[in-house]
């Protein structure tokens, strides 16, 4: 008997199978013919003769330009996120604790409502009301509170600005899920002790949103690091991340090659740094490992 | 229940409504499906309406054939992702500098063969010399843009944008990804060093530029200008005339040490299918109705010398041997074997 229910075939097994199967073709295989490019010379499917080669990454370390470009993407990438966690965590717990369905239901649309918009329409927005002839300029030196126009586009703040508040969302709404599942009765438990409402929060409330913090901080990291539109438009083309450079290579100098390398390399840093801070936080909270 | 009535039953019914109604929908296709496909790529915006409302619909009728156009640029990385014996074009319609990597690359043929095109005979001298792939359909005179309205006074010359007064407001592109930058690199070699390969002294130069505010395509730098932001920059006379009779406070310098040529590059792919067909598009495209038509649409300055623009148009493109002589070509074979080098350093230069 036990026999024929091992020989069955799993029902969920097959239905995983399509996801499964798309996941490995539009994620993996890219992924990895990415890293095949990245240590080519050319590109075999319409070049006779390809070689391996390591002067794409060669060329990388041998020039501190393109370190600085990717500790510029990493920066603006912890500096968002960290703005992110500190606008998005106070919002997603009042959402979470809000008692009044219709003041969560409004919440709710305030945070959502952003979302509805393109990101290309809402960095333009922010180019209105910041560059040098944009609302904010005009307005203060309409009142007569600078004379120059501040320069508040064209600045990785600029860029840093328009980031949180598309990506805000993403965090909240993470967030949000964790911190309404914590028993409140745990809060309750530790100020009937003694503790103050600070206190309660920080040592009870904090370590137990953890996770969320976790996954909302690494989703808006990874979304904030490769992100294209907004860099490019409130950045200027002056101030360079390594999207922007892998667009460059493949649009105007048709080095795929070398492209797949800074991608790959966008890649190995991410990966890192999501261990980095698993492992990090995971000791913070008490646990080895966060699932 | 529905019983069949004499030889016409539900079934035969909704099946000849279905068939009617499919037929209805695909006739069109079907009715083109043998009809030869050209692919091209080409611009949007005006370029992009007036292609498919008037030139592209006059082609396929005279040719029998159907136009797919490409405007969604860039256009190389994916010529240079497809097949060399099927690529994904037949002609290529971009700008020289990527023209010429595309001819390095062997993705397009360097040159157009005169039996094949006609037209080719009454061009200028610039659309098919030695610094141009393919042939040069069109052109455009990359000089300064300016605001009229902010009392710079007149401005006959480049180096006039090194002038501390357009601090904040001067403007220019992003070089390693657009030609009118890549242009204007060389012509600062010209203008402070030995001459366009000077690249010292162009590198000296942009230092001496900032601060400048930066945009990646001529479009941005048209809006910029118009709101305001940019009062000085470097721009091609198109991005300026078109806007004529909108009484906008803008208008174009050709500055006096010459223009810079922003040629529209025809070529055809070595691996087309349709090389008859690619080559009578060319010749198409450069039949003087036709470039009369998209160069007062555009405001490009037509490459055939038979060509007669309206007088409004006249005085402003470069219709005329002597006026075409101030154009200046830029040597992008010389630039495309260096181009990693200059944006490296260009990409540093800029960066705030």
């Amino acid at each position: 008997m036990s026999s024929t229910t091992t020989t069955r075939p799993n029902g969920l097994a097959l239905f995983i199978l399509p996801s499964a199967l798309m996941f490995a073709l539009f994620f993996f295989l890219p992924i990895g013919l990415m890293a095949l490019m990245s240590v080519l010379t050319g590109n075999p499917v319409v070049m006779p003769k390809v070689a391996f080669t390591t002067r794409h990454y060669a060329r990388m370390v041998g020039d501190p330009y393109y370190l600085e470009v990717i500790w510029t993407t990493i920066r603006i990438g912890l500096v968002t996120t960290l703005v992110a966690l500190a606008i998005g965590y106070p919002l997603a717990h009042w959402m979470a604790r809000i008692k009044s369905r219709a003041g969560h239901a409004l919440l709710l649309m305030a945070v959502l409502a952003p979302m509805l918009t393109g990101i290309v329409v809402r960095t333009f927005a922010w180019m209105t009301l910041l560059s040098d002839k944009g609302v904010v300029n005009q307005t203060l030196m309409s009142l007569g509170l600078i004379s120059q126009p501040l320069k508040l586009m064209y600045t990785e703040t600029g860029i840093v600005v328009g980031l949180v508040h598309i990506y805000v969302p993403f965090m909240v709404l993470t967030l949000t899920g964790v911190i309404g599942r914590i028993d409140e009765r745990l809060e309750q438990a530790a100020e009937n002790l003694g503790a103050s409402p600070l206190r309660a929060f920080l040592e009870v409330t904090l370590p137990l949103s953890l996770p969320g913090i976790l996954a909302g901080s690494l989703l808006v990291f990874a979304l904030a690091i490769s992100a294209y539109v907004t860099p490019i438009l409130l950045g200027g083309f002056q101030i360079m991340t390594l999207p922007i450079l892998i667009y460059q290579q493949i649009s105007a100098n048709f080095n795929v090659g070398f492209a797949a390398a800074l991608g790959i390399v966008l890649l190995v840093i991410s990966l890192m740094l999501v261990i980095a801070y698993n492992r990090a936080l995971g000791l913070v909270s008490g646990q080895r490992e966060l699932q | 229940m529905m019983k069949a009535l004499g030889p016409l039953s539900r079934r035969r019914f909704l099946t000849a409504g279905a068939s009617l109604g499919i037929g209805t929908i695909a006739a069109p296709y079907v009715a083109r499906a043998d009809d030869p496909t050209l692919r091209i790529t080409g611009w949007g915006g005006k370029w992009g309406e007036i292609m498919k409302a008037e030139i592209g619909p006059a082609f396929e009728s005279e040719f029998k054939c159907k136009l797919q156009i490409d405007s969604a640029f860039p256009y190389l990385p994916k010529l240079q992702a497809s097949s060399r014996s099927a690529p994904i074009y037949d002609v290529m319609h971009t700008n020289s500098n990527e023209q010429w990597a595309a001819a390095e690359m062997g993705l397009v043929e360097p040159k157009i063969d005169p039996k094949q095109v006609p037209n080719l005979a009454d061009v200028y001298p610039y659309a098919v010399s030695d610094k141009i792939v393919g042939v040069s359909i069109f052109t455009s005179a990359i000089g300064l843009g300016m605001r009229t309205d902010k009392g710079y006074g007149s401005v006959n010359s480049w180096k006039e944008l090194w002038d501390a007064k357009y601090n904040g407001v001067r403007g220019g592109y992003v070089i390693p990804v657009n030609s009118l930058g890549q242009a204007f690199l060389m012509m600062c070699g010209t203008l402070f060093g030995k001459g366009q390969t000077d690249l010292d002294a162009a590198y000296a130069a942009l230092e001496k530029l900032k601060p400048i505010k930066i945009v990646d395509f001529t479009g941005a730098m048209e809006k910029m200008l118009l709101s305001g932001e940019v009062g000085l920059c470097v721009i091609h006379d198109s991005g300026i005339y078109r806007y004529d009779g909108q009484n906008q406070p803008t208008d174009f310098v050709s500055p006096s040490e010459g223009v810079l040529s922003l040629e529209q590059v025809l070529t055809i792919t070595p691996g087309s299918k349709m090389k008859e067909l690619a080559n009578a598009y060319v010749n198409y495209m450069l039949r003087p109705e036709v470039q009369k038509r998209l160069a007062e649409t555009v405001w490009y300055s037509p490459a055939n010398k038979k060509v007669k623009l309206d007088a409004k148009y006249d005085a402003k493109l470069l219709t005329t041997p002597e006026k075409v002589s101030k154009l200046i070509q830029v040597d992008w074979k010389w630039y495309n074997e260096r181009k990693d080098e200059i944006d490296q350093r260009v990409n540093r230069i800029f960066r705030a």
